[in-house]
C-alpha cells in the first residue's frame, strides 16, 4: 500500500469535522457540491491520475467554503454504465475512511470538510484523490483503471453540474425501468420480524417493501455493505409462474423465514399465497365479495371503507406477518408497478380508493379507469358502491353478468356453493380459500337445468341427476 | 465483493470504545435538565469533548444551555420519511443513509467546546423501522467522535427502547425531595431490567435538597437500595437565573450546586 499523509480506516467513517477544527468546506448547504462516477473505455483513462481544476488545497483560504465537483472515471473489462451508480454510492464510504475528511450526502448535494490537521499534512488534493482511488480498486476489484478530476472553480463546477444532471436524469429513467425479470436477485428484510415473527418481506424491482421505505436498490446497497444485516440477498431461483410472480428462491426463503409457516409467496398475487403483511404497510387492500373487487385504504385515511371497517381495524386483522387471503398490505409505490396484482386482474379489479389516495397516485391509474374507481365521495357502503360501478360501467360489472349467467346455467351447483361460502364481510382471522373461483352473485331462480362444459377436463366417478322436488 | 472485513473498525459498539454514554432521567420537574446542563458545563470546562443529547420530547436542554431555535432529529426523520415514501421517488437509487446522515450532521449545534443534538418530536403514523435502523447506524458512528455523550432523557426512556442509542454506561436518576420522585427512580430501575439495552451503573442524585430533609432523603434512598451519589442543595442562584432568563450554563463556579456537581463527577470517575 502506498504511503498517504493521513490515516485510512473505516473507523473514521462517522468522523465529524467541526467548524472549529475545519480548514475548508467543500460544497454543502452554503455552496454546491457534486460527485459523479462515469464508466469509460480503458484507453481513455490514465490510471491513478488526479487533475485539479481551480484552486488547490494550499491556495485555499482557511475557514472558507468552496464549490466542489469530483468526477471519477472508471474502466475495466467488467465495468459498464449500469455499475456507475453502484460505484458512486461507495464514494461516501471511501472518502470518509480518510482521516480528517468528512463527506456527506450524494450526487449534487455533496458536502465535505477538510480538517486543519489533515490540511496541514498535505498541500494538494492529489494524495486524497489517490487514496480514494486506491480504496476503490482494493475494495471493488472489477475497477481496473481509475482517474479523477476535482473542480473548485464556480464556473467549472456549474458546467459539470449541468452535464451531471442530464446524466442523473437518464440514469433515473433507466432505474425506473428496471423490472423483476432484469435481475438475478431480490432482497429480503427482517426489520419487521421483531413484532411480526413470521413476516417475510421480499423486495423486488417491481415490488417495494410494505412500509414503502425500502426498494430494490436500497436492498442491494445494504446487502453489499452488511450481508449479515437486516437486508439480504434472495436468489430468485427458477421462475415458476410469471403471472403470479412465483419464484423457487422466494418460496425457499418464505419457508425459512416463517419457520415453516408458509411455503409459498407469490409476489403479484392477491388471493393465492399472497405476500405476508407485517403491520406497518402504507396501504391495505381488501376484497369486497359482493362486487368481486378490491378496495384499498391508506394509513392516513380516517374514515370507513365501504366494507364498514377502517384502516386500523383492517391493519389489526391483516398484520402480524400472516398471509391473510382477502387482505394485502402494500407500499404505495406498488401501485406504480406494471405487475400490480397482475395475477388477479391488476387495475381491472380495483373498485374503491379513498379520494386522498386516489389523488396521490392519480398518474399511475390508467386513464380510462380514473372515473370508474369510486372514492368515499361516491360510495360509502356496498349498495352505493355497486350502483356506482354499474353506472360507470366498471369492467368488473361485466364479470357479474357472466357470473350471473353462469349461475343460471349452473343453478344446482350454485345453490350449494352459496351455502358453503356465504356472502360475508372479511372478518378477523377469516381466511378465504380460492376466492377467485367463488361465484359472486346470487342468481335468480327457475326450473330445470342446463349444463354446459367448454374446454373442460373433468373426471366424474358418479353423476346423479334427480328430478327437483316440488314443494 | 470483498467489502468490509479488510479494514474493520477498531471501535464498534461491542468492542473497544472510548466513548462513555451517560443518561440523565427522572420524574418531570425534579430538575434533571438542570443537572444535565450542570454536568455538561462542568465536564466540558474540564476539557472533555461532549455530545449533549436532548432526548426529552419536552425539549428544554437547548434553552438551559443557551441555545435557541434548534432543528431536531425528528425533523430530519420526517424529511427522509417524506422523501422515501413519496409515491414515486425521482431517484429510486438514492443513498438514503448518506442523506439522513447529512441531515443529522447539519442539525448538530456546534457550541463552544461541545455539540448539541436534539431528538425532538415523536414520530408520525407511518413505519419508521427503516429510518430508525439507518439512524442507529449513524448514531453508532457519530458517538465515537466524543469522550462523553450526555443524554437528557425522559423517564420512559423511549429512545433507548428503540435503541437509537444502544448502550448506557451510567444512568443517573434525578429525584427531588418527594416520595414520588424516589418511586420514579425505583420504577426506572425496574424498566432498565426490561430494556434490551445494556445499562452499566445506575445512580441517584437528589436535587433541591435542604438541611431539613437531607437526612431523611439519605435514609429513604438507603431503604429503597438506591445508590445515591450526590445531593444537590436548593440553590438560590439557580432560581434567580431562571427568573431572569439567564441560561444555567452561565452559573458561577462557586455556586453551591456547581460545587456539588464537581463532587459527583469525582465519584463517577470521569
Amino acid at each position: 500500500m502506498a504511503e498517504f499523509p493521513f490515516e485510512i480506516s473505516p473507523m473514521f467513517e462517522g468522523e465529524r469535522v467541526r467548524k472549529e477544527g475545519m480548514f475548508v468546506e467543500l460544497g454543502g448547504p452554503k455552496s454546491m457540491g457534486l460527485e459523479l462516477v462515469r464508466a469509460k473505455p480503458m484507453d481513455e483513462i490514465e490510471d491513478d491520475k488526479v487533475t485539479i481544476v481551480g484552486p488547490d488545497l494550499k491556495e485555499m483560504e482557511e475557514g472558507k467554503t468552496y464549490p466542489w465537483a469530483m468526477i471519477f472515471n472508471i474502466g475495466g473489462e467488467l465495468v459498464e454504465a449500469d455499475l456507475e451508480s453502484v460505484v458512486e454510492r461507495r464514494v461516501h464510504d471511501f472518502i470518509n475512511y480518510c482521516q480528517g475528511i468528512m463527506h456527506l450526502n450524494q450526487r449534487y448535494d455533496v458536502w465535505m470538510r477538510v480538517s486543519k490537521d489533515t490540511a496541514a499534512k498535505m498541500d494538494s488534493f492529489e494524495p486524497f484523490g489517490k487514496a480514494v482511488m486506491m480504496l476503490f480498486k482494493t475494495e471493488l476489484p472489477f475497477i481496473e483503471k481509475m482517474q479523477v478530476t476535482f473542480y473548485t472553480e464556480q464556473a467549472e463546477v456549474e458546467k459539470q453540474l449541468e452535464v451531471a444532471k442530464e446524466i442523473f436524469k437518464a440514469r433515473d429513467a433507466r432505474t425506473k425501468d428496471l423490472h423483476d425479470e432484469d435481475v438475478d436477485v431480490f432482497y429480503g428484510c427482517t426489520l419487521c420480524q421483531s413484532f411480526a415473527p413470521t413476516n417475510v418481506c421480499v423486495v423486488s424491482p417491481d415490488r417495494v417493501s410494505l412500509c414503502g421505505a425500502i426498494n430494490w436498490f436500497d436492498g442491494r446497497a445494504a446487502a453489499k455493505v452488511d450481508p449479515e444485516g437486516p437486508q439480504f440477498e434472495i436468489a430468485k431461483g427458477d421462475l415458476l409462474d410469471a403471472k403470479t410472480g412465483e419464484y423457487s428462491g422466494i418460496n425457499d426463503v418464505a419457508k425459512k423465514l416463517s419457520s415453516g409457516e408458509f411455503d409459498k409467496i407469490k409476489l403479484h398475487s392477491f388471493f393465492d399465497s399472497p405476500h405476508t403483511s407485517c403491520g406497518c404497510f402504507e396501504v391495505v387492500g381488501f376484497y369486497i365479495p359482493e362486487v368481486d373487487g378490491i378496495g384499498w385504504v391508506n394509513r392516513e385515511y380516517q374514515g370507513m371503507a365501504p366494507n364498514g371497517i377502517g384502516f386500523s381495524t383492517m391493519a389489526g386483522q391483516t398484520g402480524g406477518g400472516k398471509q391473510i387471503v382477502g387482505f394485502l398490505g402494500i407500499g404505495i409505490n406498488y401501485f406504480y408497478s406494471p405487475k400490480f396484482i397482475q395475477a388477479d386482474g391488476g387495475w381491472n379489479r380495483v373498485v374503491w380508493l379513498p379520494s386522498m389516495l386516489k389523488e396521490k397516485i392519480a398518474e399511475t391509474i390508467p386513464d380510462d379507469f380514473k372515473d370508474k374507481i369510486a372514492t368515499e365521495k361516491d360510495a360509502t357502503d356496498i349498495q352505493s358502491l355497486k350502483a356506482f360501478l354499474q353506472e360507470k360501467n366498471h369492467p368488473i360489472v361485466a364479470t357479474w353478468a357472466a357470473a350471473e349467467e353462469e349461475e343460471e346455467e349452473e343453478e344446482e351447483e350454485e345453490e350449494v356453493a352459496v351455502a358453503a361460502a356465504p356472502m360475508m364481510m372479511p372478518a378477523a382471522g377469516f381466511q378465504m380459500p380460492a376466492m377467485a373461483a367463488m361465484p359472486m352473485m346470487s342468481g335468480g331462480s327457475g326450473g330445470g337445468i342446463k349444463l354446459t362444459f367448454k374446454n373442460a377436463k373433468i373426471s366424474i366417478e358418479r353423476l346423479i341427476v334427480e328430478k327437483k322436488e316440488k314443494k | 465483493m470483498t467489502t468490509g472485513n479488510r479494514l474493520k473498525p477498531k471501535n464498534n459498539s461491542k468492542g473497544y470504545s472510548v466513548t462513555k454514554v451517560i443518561a440523565i432521567t427522572g420524574k418531570g420537574g425534579t430538575g434533571k435538565t438542570a443537572v444535565a446542563a450542570l454536568l455538561i458545563r462542568y465536564l466540558s470546562k474540564k476539557g472533555k469533548f461532549i455530545l449533549a443529547v436532548d432526548a426529552d420530547a419536552d425539549t428544554n436542554l437547548p434553552e438551559t444551555l443557551g441555545c435557541e431555535n434548534v432543528k431536531t432529529i425528528g425533523d430530519a426523520k420526517e424529511f427522509l420519511q417524506a422523501e422515501i415514501t413519496k409515491p414515486r421517488p425521482d431517484n429510486p437509487d438514492m443513498n438514503k443513509e448518506s442523506i439522513l446522515k447529512s441531515k443529522v450532521y447539519e442539525i448538530i449545534e456546534e457550541m463552544a467546546g461541545y455539540d448539541l443534538l436534539v431528538m425532538g418530536r415523536p414520530e408520525g403514523s407511518g413505519c419508521y423501522c427503516y429510518v430508525n435502523n439507518l439512524l442507529r447506524g449513524i448514531m453508532d458512528k457519530l458517538i465515537v467522535n466524543y469522550d462523553l455523550v450526555i443524554i437528557d432523557a425522559e423517564a420512559g426512556l423511549e429512545h433507548f427502547s428503540r435503541k437509537i442509542i444502544r448502550d448506557i454506561d451510567d444512568l443517573i436518576v434525578v429525584t427531588d425531595a418527594s416520595r414520588r420522585g424516589f418511586r420514579t427512580a425505583e420504577r426506572i430501575r425496574e424498566l432498565v431490567d426490561e430494556l434490551d439495552s445494556n445499562v452499566g451503573r445506575i445512580h441517584v442524585i437528589a436535587n433541591k435538597v435542604t438541611d431539613a430533609n437531607r437526612d431523611e432523603l439519605a435514609k429513604l434512598a438507603g431503604d429503597l437500595k438506591l445508590n445515591m451519589i450526590g445531593m444537590i442543595p436548593l440553590d438560590p442562584k439557580i432560581e434567580e437565573m431562571d427568573i431572569k432568563g439567564i441560561p444555567l450554563f452561565e452559573i458561577p463556579d462557586d455556586s453551591i450546586a456547581a460545587v456539588e456537581i464537581e463532587n459527583i463527577v469525582q465519584k463517577l470517575g470521569f
